[in-house]
């Protein structure tokens, strides 16, 4: 792996079961995850992803496309645009710097044919290497 | 509402003990649709080297406190805006984990959708041995429609 590979674009959506699910995982039961009434009162186009799901989902497909056993050290992310359920999704990750016992990547889950949604950066260490 | 004490901020929170459960660990996992057996598998787990069934990475969000003292949150509406987490050592099932949160900084800016606090919330969690599984920061941002819906 070196500076300038990209992972993905690993697709897929988030439908209305999967924010039930994690709403009850995570114990976050922010109703603008559930109601669309109540969602669209606070000014949202309806009910919307939790950005820990959406965060979850974007290491989720990342760290599946590394060495089994790699470490999530650091991961940081800003939510940037809302993302509902049933839109086509795309998860992305680009190398910025890597040798062989670690990596930072730039991670992004966007909307297709839209904006990032929600970027980040991510330090991994590798199996193997001495923290 | 929105319930603010400035003179509150940094100051860190009574200590909270959160006991990491196996079931806890495999809904999460199983929400994220995560695959790999040393969330839901004992032995999986034990055959990689941990002591238990390991918390996926983003179950630290399970754990933070999101109140914090000085800060009272509006039950519905809250947005997230950032969020950042550094990792020490693995969160395992029966881990008892000890939490505290404080406030970092509050802000507000009047944009076009108006006017908004921009907090950020800072959070440490330490294991049964004293090593450090976590630190986090959220920002949070609390918008006037959300800050003036009553009775939510």
């Amino acid at each position: 792996m070196q500076s300038g590979d990209e992972l993905g674009p690993f697709r897929f959506q988030v439908t209305r079961e999967q924010l039930v699910r994690y709403a009850g995982a995570s114990d976050d039961y922010n109703p603008i995850h559930y109601d669309d009434a109540l969602a669209q009162s606070l000014g949202l186009p309806g009910i919307i992803v939790h950005g820990m799901l959406n965060m979850g989902l974007i290491a989720r497909y990342v760290m599946a496309a590394l060495p089994e056993g790699t470490q999530l050290e650091q991961y940081g992310v800003r939510f940037r645009q809302m993302v509902q359920p049933g839109q086509d999704l795309m998860v992305t990750a680009r190398v910025r710097e890597a040798d062989a016992a670690a990596a930072r990547l730039d991670v992004q889950l966007a909307v297709e044919g839209g904006k990032p949604a929600v970027m980040g950066k991510m330090t991994v260490r590798f199996p193997g290497a001495l923290g | 509402m929105l319930k603010l004490d400035e003179s509150l901020l940094g100051q860190r929170s009574e200590p909270v003990v959160r006991e990491v459960e196996r079931g806890a660990i495999r809904k999460f996992a199983a929400a994220l649709g995560l695959d790999d057996p040393i969330h839901t598998a004992v032995e999986a787990a034990r055959a990689r080297g941990y002591r238990d069934l390991v918390a996926p990475p983003t179950f630290a969000v399970t754990l933070l406190p999101f109140e914090a003292p000085g800060l009272r949150l509006p039950k519905a509406g809250v947005l997230h805006g950032e969020q950042e987490f550094e990792w020490g050592a693995a969160i395992c099932a029966g881990d008892r984990l000890t939490v505290t949160g404080w406030v970092e900084d509050v802000k507000t800016r009047s944009g076009a959708g108006g006017k908004m606090h921009i907090i950020s919330v800072a959070s440490e969690a330490v294991n049964q041995d004293g090593e450090r599984v976590f630190r986090a920061k959220a920002v949070l941002i609390v918008t006037e429609e959300v800050e003036h819906a009553v009775g939510r």
